[in-house]
């Protein structure tokens, strides 16, 4: 069995915006899926709870999950080419998720998708609804993706890697647009991304995963200005910049585990450059250090603990 | 410094065919008259988004595709007119190490012979000799002697582009085209492989052509940066002139599109409106004028030519 995801607890507050930050198979993308029920068959939500508005999503039935998708939390995916249908066209596509949630009649539904394609800046928009996905520029794509998700205001939108796979001027229009609509609709959002650039630029609060733990959490000035987990600090450090420019750039040793192959105790041990007897012993829980900045590691003592 | 490649009017259009025969219809042009030198011992960086001809200008430099026109030289040899003979000594010069580690090793051969191919191809045939060789090379990228006989699904993603980086360098060569080297890892992983790719410059006296669309990475390893648009080259600057003070409006939106990994510090943005034009029906004049915030009547007319606007700074624009 893999734990993917591994005890994580998060908070969302109406109309932010928490990052969710961490490199390939660290476990971001299944705690976004698990908000939404949305785990392939072979993965099972084991423990834990997800509220939304005091309705435990972890063990709410189908029929209420169909209700909430798409609906008051809807979800955006990394590759616009494979989340879109190649058989229907975009229009259509915007189109269903209106008819299931928003019952409008088709008069109505029509001029609601061509709308939403206004609100997102695709030009042309009434044209545009009749055209398949290989038809529009992955920045187009997106733009519908968006469209969908935004069709029936959500109150939470999850972002995953919405950007990633765009380029830089069109990624800088993608989030210019999500600022925008997140200002208007109030609607809270999860961004999900391993780009450290996008997260100081968007987020207000920010998790920090490593192997399906939750490793820091605190607000973006907090992770940037003093990071205090060795992960968060080598994750940082790496990052290319002119001030480097020519010198070594820092790096993390070795690689990230195997999920059928933990190593005991903090899995960041094995490659922490502060690691001591005592990080292989049990996961560190995560302490307060004040000010909502938490961290689970061994230098740090609780703060809340310590006063008590 | 001598130039090792010296690139001029370099052209490469792919044919669109259509109809029933198969006619061509129309060309894309991915490389449309680009020219430049790289000095033996540098970094040039080549940037830009997707479709404009950084992953093709890097090809024609290994004639892994053939160029419509223009001409390449390589180590004062017209690389070009060589016959296939000559062309593939002087490849054994030449190397190029590929973006996906995962589709550019053949899952079936073990690394060995993945790395110890073009020793053979190149007449190596002592087996001893071959692997004494492959093993010294593992050694330098920083993988251990005892993989040799292990295949490519059991190394991670930042150990197979090691073994690229190995299979490039087995054959020691003067300059290695790196097409996107380090997109596919994570940053951790990122900075590992791009400290190795310095450290076996100075080591081999290497001469890299560093393809990316990430302008970090390219700022932090090059020494001179070229900046594509739509198949022509629209600045080359020194890379702390260029990243300071980019002279083309194009450059100039694109630095600005890098989100910054500091909270503090809100980029004054320049949004470009709209999408890259198609390479078939490129724009008349100025390929970025329809999306240039600085066009002018004269912009769709008149293509700007690459020209000196500082010192050894070249940009193509009329208003620069």
């Amino acid at each position: 069995m893999v734990k993917a995801v591994d005890g994580i607890d998060l908070q969302l507050r109406p109309g932010g915006t928490l990052g969710l930050v961490g490199e390939s198979g660290c476990g971001k993308s299944v705690t976004a899926l698990s908000i939404l029920r949305l785990l392939p068959r072979s993965g099972h939500i084991v423990g834990g709870r997800i509220l939304f508005g005091g309705q435990d999503l972890a063990v709410a039935g189908e029929d209420e999950m169909r209700e909430i998708r798409g609906n008051a939390i809807s979800m955006i995916f990394q590759e616009p080419m494979t989340s879109l249908n190649p058989v229907f066209t975009v229009g259509d596509q915007v189109a269903e998720v209106i008819r299931q949630h928003l019952h409008l009649s088709e008069r109505e539904t029509r001029s609601r998708v061509v709308e939403m394609f206004e609100l997102v800046g695709i030009p042309d928009p009434a044209i545009r609804v009749r055209d398949y996905p290989h038809q529009l520029s992955g920045g187009m794509r997106q733009r519908v993706m968006i469209a969908i998700a935004l069709a029936c205001n959500p109150r939470v939108l999850i972002a995953d890697e919405p950007t990633t796979a765009l380029d830089v001027t069109i990624q800088a229009q993608i989030l210019e647009l999500m600022r925008e609509l997140q200002r208007r609709n109030r609607m809270a959002i999860i961004l999900i991304t391993h780009d450290l650039g996008v997260i100081a630029e968007m987020a207000e609060e920010v998790a920090v995963m490593y192997a399906g733990k939750l490793v820091e959490y605190g607000t973006v000035d907090q992770i940037f200005d003093t990071p205090m987990h060795p992960y968060t600090q080598g994750l940082l450090a790496s990052i290319p910049s002119l001030v480097a420019r020519g010198r070594p750039l820092s790096t993390i040793t070795g690689t990230v585990p195997h999920p059928l192959n933990l190593p005991p105790g903090c899995l960041f041990a094995p490659r922490c450059p502060r690691a001591f007897e005592r990080c292989p012993t049990a996961f560190p829980a995560r302490m307060e250090q004040g000010d909502g900045h938490d961290v689970a590691c061994y230098l740090y003592g609780d703060r809340a603990e310590a006063s008590a | 410094m001598s130039a090792l490649v010296e690139v001029r009017d370099l052209v490469k259009y792919f044919p669109v065919r259509g109809g029933i025969l198969q006619r061509k219809v129309a060309d894309v042009k991915a490389v449309d008259g680009i020219s430049f030198d790289i000095n033996a011992g540098e970094v040039l960086g080549l940037v830009g988004e997707s479709g404009c001809g950084k992953t093709t200008t890097g090809r024609l430099l290994l004639r892994l595709v053939e160029p419509t026109s223009g001409q390449i030289t390589f180590d004062g040899s017209d690389l070009l007119a060589m016959r296939p003979r000559q062309l593939k000594a002087t490849r054994a010069q030449i190397q190029i190490v590929f973006q996906d580690p995962y589709a550019s090793l053949d899952p079936r051969l073990p690394i060995s012979e993945i790395i110890g191919e073009g020793l053979s191809n190149h007449g190596m045939k002592d087996r001893r000799q071959r692997e004494a060789t492959v093993a010294e090379i593992l050694e330098k990228v920083g993988l251990r002697r005892y993989y040799v006989n292990r295949y490519p699904h059991e190394f991670s993603g930042g150990q197979r582009q090691r073994i690229g980086l190995a299979r490039a360098l087995v054959l020691r060569p003067k300059f290695v085209v790196a097409d996107e080297p380090v997109s596919a890892l994570d940053v951790s992983i990122q900075s590992q492989v791009l400290n190795l790719m310095a450290e076996l410059k100075d080591e081999f006296g290497l001469t890299y052509l560093f393809i990316s669309h990430n302008l970090g990475v390219v700022q932090h390893v090059s020494d001179r940066v070229a900046v594509m648009y739509l198949g022509k080259i629209v600045e080359l600057a020194d890379s702390v002139d260029l990243y300071r003070s980019p002279k083309h409006p194009y450059t100039q939106a694109l630095l600005s599109a890098v989100p910054v990994p500091n909270p503090h510090e809100k980029p004054q943005r320049v949004i470009l409106s709209g999408d890259v034009p198609s390479p078939i029906n490129t724009p008349a004049g100025c390929r970025f004028h329809t999306r240039c915030p600085l066009a002018r009547a004269v912009c769709s007319e008149v293509q700007p030519a690459l020209e000196l606007k500082a010192r050894g700074h070249l940009a193509a624009c009329h208003f620069s």
